[in-house]
């Protein structure tokens, strides 16, 4: 455990902070001091909250911040083993068997089943890259149930078994991110091998922190309109709250169009940006003084 | 004692009353939190307080619980006042929105409009009493019903399960299999062979309501237990008054008049009024301990009339929604009408989180409900 975890002694929670800012990624004390934990302890880290918080993105500022490869999973409903962990190149098995003599067929046994036909899925490309990767493992709670116990046992011990060709066992831990969007609760028993946090909104000024850093090229008082009216969509009874993600995503249109200053008319103009439900945009498009005063 | 002790042993302990306050936390979690804090500055309480919410809180909705402790264990500072307040405050806005709470638990008159059915030419006498309102029936006439009643058929939808099995209609190629033929076959591919996903019968709960008036309609419902269960579906059932006890055993008996006598036994509080809220609660904690109730069809009976608080009734409906597959709601007092508003606190909070709601006040309306649970899903 010693050798897995020892890289990140010297880490501290501001360093990491600091190192996250320089790639352009603004965490707060909670998110930095779970996160170094994860590092330390080598322990999954499981991030849940609304959607477009930056929890993907996270783990994609760690890739790079580390100069790791991200090796991500995307999950959905019916996932299975073949998709997450490997496969075999069955038309490559086929052509090999269809070359063979029939002397060579009764034997060809463990060539066919061996690592040569066998393709690496994201989880198996993980355990063999060890340390060397961050594994990102998305939207889990859109994955079946049965495909979070097959989860546990790959996080516990980081070894494969294929019957075929025997067990591959991680020599170091990579790191893991597991995020959630929590459409569905996910069982107590996986989240009991992660630390747990929740990334809920920012605050209004960091918000504007994550702004300008994403979007360098725009002026302070736009960020900060933006961000304020923003703040105001969330207050509202609304069936889709924006994330920090559509905040960006509002910030970078004004700005194409050039606007300097947020107006209701500009606001009127981009609201797409920002506001993703139909109803939602009718009542906002009404209430647009409010959400700019 | 050695320093490191104490401070482990200080750790230790404010596991220990997050455990009091009910949050579920092994001695694995403790582990790691006191990794954790090794990891990090002893001295520091903001590392200490973040250390804590990422190895023992696993849930956003025990956030709150966990400051309250947190605030009690390290600051020796008694806010649980305040948030009770605070939860008072808010249930209290909440009974603002409330239509009536009527406060009899026997039905009230007039609320279960009694369907009037014209006597004309009808074919059976089943047609006359399929819309005929159980309250209004005599005790024949129930007895005809339910003989119709044990003529239903429920079987619960299936939903695809991870693994696949052979498909005679064309599907997915099943690869593996086919390069494991060709072999036998020296290589030569011989014909395709196609795979599928299996398929299971989704589980059905049933939690009922056996305080006063809804024993009766909780009892008819019992007929889709037996139902489901000879379709080989997986069948929990739960009584509920002020505590929820679950009777699954008793569907052992034959008649669903002996599981209900039976039922009646292992229930201990016929008459004490309902607390739904609490009793939901109590089966979502079982339910997130084991596999129960998880992408199940969840059917409640229930009229809603809650001497609980409203908040922990929505909460317990909300953790209910994530972990059933659907949910839904039998209520008497809906009667027939098409638009369907809740009336009561009760029915208004868990409204959000229920996916359908029936009336089962009559065999027509039962037969619509058993319909709809082999197609939900």
């Amino acid at each position: 455990m010693t050798s897995m975890t020892s890289s990140f002694a010297e880490v501290t929670v501001g360093s990491l902070t600091d190192d996250l800012r320089d790639e352009g990624y603004i965490s707060d004390r909670g998110l930095s001091t779970t996160l170094l934990l994860a590092l330390r302890l080598g322990k999954p880290l499981l991030l849940e909250g609304e959607v477009g918080v930056g929890k993907t993105e996270l783990a994609r500022t760690l890739a790079k911040m580390l100069g790791r490869d991200l090796i991500r999973l995307q999950c959905y409903e019916g996932i299975d083993m073949h998709h997450a962990l490997y496969e075999w190149d069955y038309a490559r098995q086929m052509l090999f068997v269809r070359s063979l003599s029939d002397a060579e067929v009764a034997t060809s046994d463990e060539d066919l089943f061996g690592p040569r036909f066998l393709v690496e899925r994201p989880l198996l490309q993980a355990v063999r890259a060890g340390d060397r990767c961050v594994l990102l493992i998305d939207e889990v709670d859109r994955a079946d149930d049965e495909f979070e116990a097959f989860l546990l046992e790959l996080l516990s011990d980081f070894q494969v078994t294929i019957p075929e060709v025997g067990t591959i066992a991680a020599e170091t831990r990579p790191i893991v991110i597991l995020t959630s969007n929590r459409t569905r609760e996910l069982h107590d028993a996986l989240k009991r091998r992660c630390l747990y946090t929740w990334i809920g909104f920012p605050e209004q000024d960091r918000e504007i922190d994550i702004v300008r850093s994403r979007l360098p090229q725009v002026g302070p008082i736009l960020a900060s309109q933006v961000v304020a009216a923003v703040n105001k969509l969330r207050a509202m009874e609304l069936e889709k709250l924006p994330g920090v993600a559509e905040t960006i995503d509002w910030t970078e249109s004004l700005d194409a169009l050039g606007v300097q200053s947020l107006t209701e008319e500009a606001a009127l103009d981009t609201l797409g940006a920002i506001v993703k439900d139909r109803d939602d945009l009718e009542y906002t498009a009404k209430s647009v003084r409010d959400v700019l005063s | 004692m050695s320093s490191a002790d104490q401070i482990d042993a200080l750790l230790v302990g404010f596991g220990h009353a997050l455990r009091e306050a009910g949050l579920s936390i092994g001695t694995d979690d403790l582990l790691t939190f006191c990794a954790g804090v090794a990891e990090l500055d002893v001295t520091d309480l903001m590392d200490v307080y973040w250390a804590g919410r990422a190895a023992l809180v696993r849930r956003r909705e025990y956030v709150p619980i966990y400051n309250e402790i947190f605030q009690r264990y390290f600051f020796d500072n008694d806010i649980s006042g305040a948030a009770e307040h605070q939860k008072k405050m808010k249930s209290s806005s909440n009974a603002g929105a409330t239509v009536e709470i009527p406060n009899t638990e026997e039905g009230l008159p007039g609320e279960i409009s009694p369907d009037e059915v014209k006597l004309g030419y009808v074919a059976s006498t089943s047609e006359i009493y399929r819309h005929k309102a159980f309250a209004d029936c005599t005790d024949q006439e129930l007895r005809q019903l339910r003989r119709l009643m044990a003529r239903m058929r429920v079987t619960p939808p299936k939903r695809r399960t991870h693994r696949m099995t052979r498909s005679r209609k064309p599907a997915t190629i099943d690869m593996r299999r086919m390069v494991r033929e060709s072999m036998r076959a020296l290589g030569e591919p011989r014909e395709l062979s196609f795979k599928k996903r299996k398929e299971k019968l989704r589980p059905l709960v049933l939690i009922l309501d056996v305080s006063g008036s809804m024993a009766d309609y909780s009892r008819n419902l019992l007929q889709f237990a037996y139902s489901a269960r000879r379709a080989n579906a997986k069948v929990d059932v739960f009584c509920f008054g002020t505590r929820l006890t679950r009777v699954t055993k008793s569907l052992d008996r034959r008649s669903p008049d002996d599981a209900m006598r039976l039922a009646g036994e292992s229930v201990l509080d016929w008459d004490g009024g309902t607390r739904i809220g609490d009793s939901l609660r109590q089966f979502t904690r079982e339910a997130r301990r084991s596999r129960l109730g998880r992408g199940a069809i969840v059917v409640i009976c229930s009229d809603g009339l809650d001497r609980g608080e409203p908040q922990e009734l929505a909460e317990a409906m909300e953790s209910l929604a994530r972990i059933a597959h659907r949910v839904l709601w039998v209520n008497p007092h809906r009667g027939d009408a098409i638009t369907y508003v809740p009336a009561t606190l009760g029915m208004i909070v868990a409204d959000p989180f229920i996916d359908e709601v029936h009336s089962g006040h009559n065999l027509a309306s039962l037969e619509r409900l058993a319909d709809r649970l082999t197609k939900v899903g």
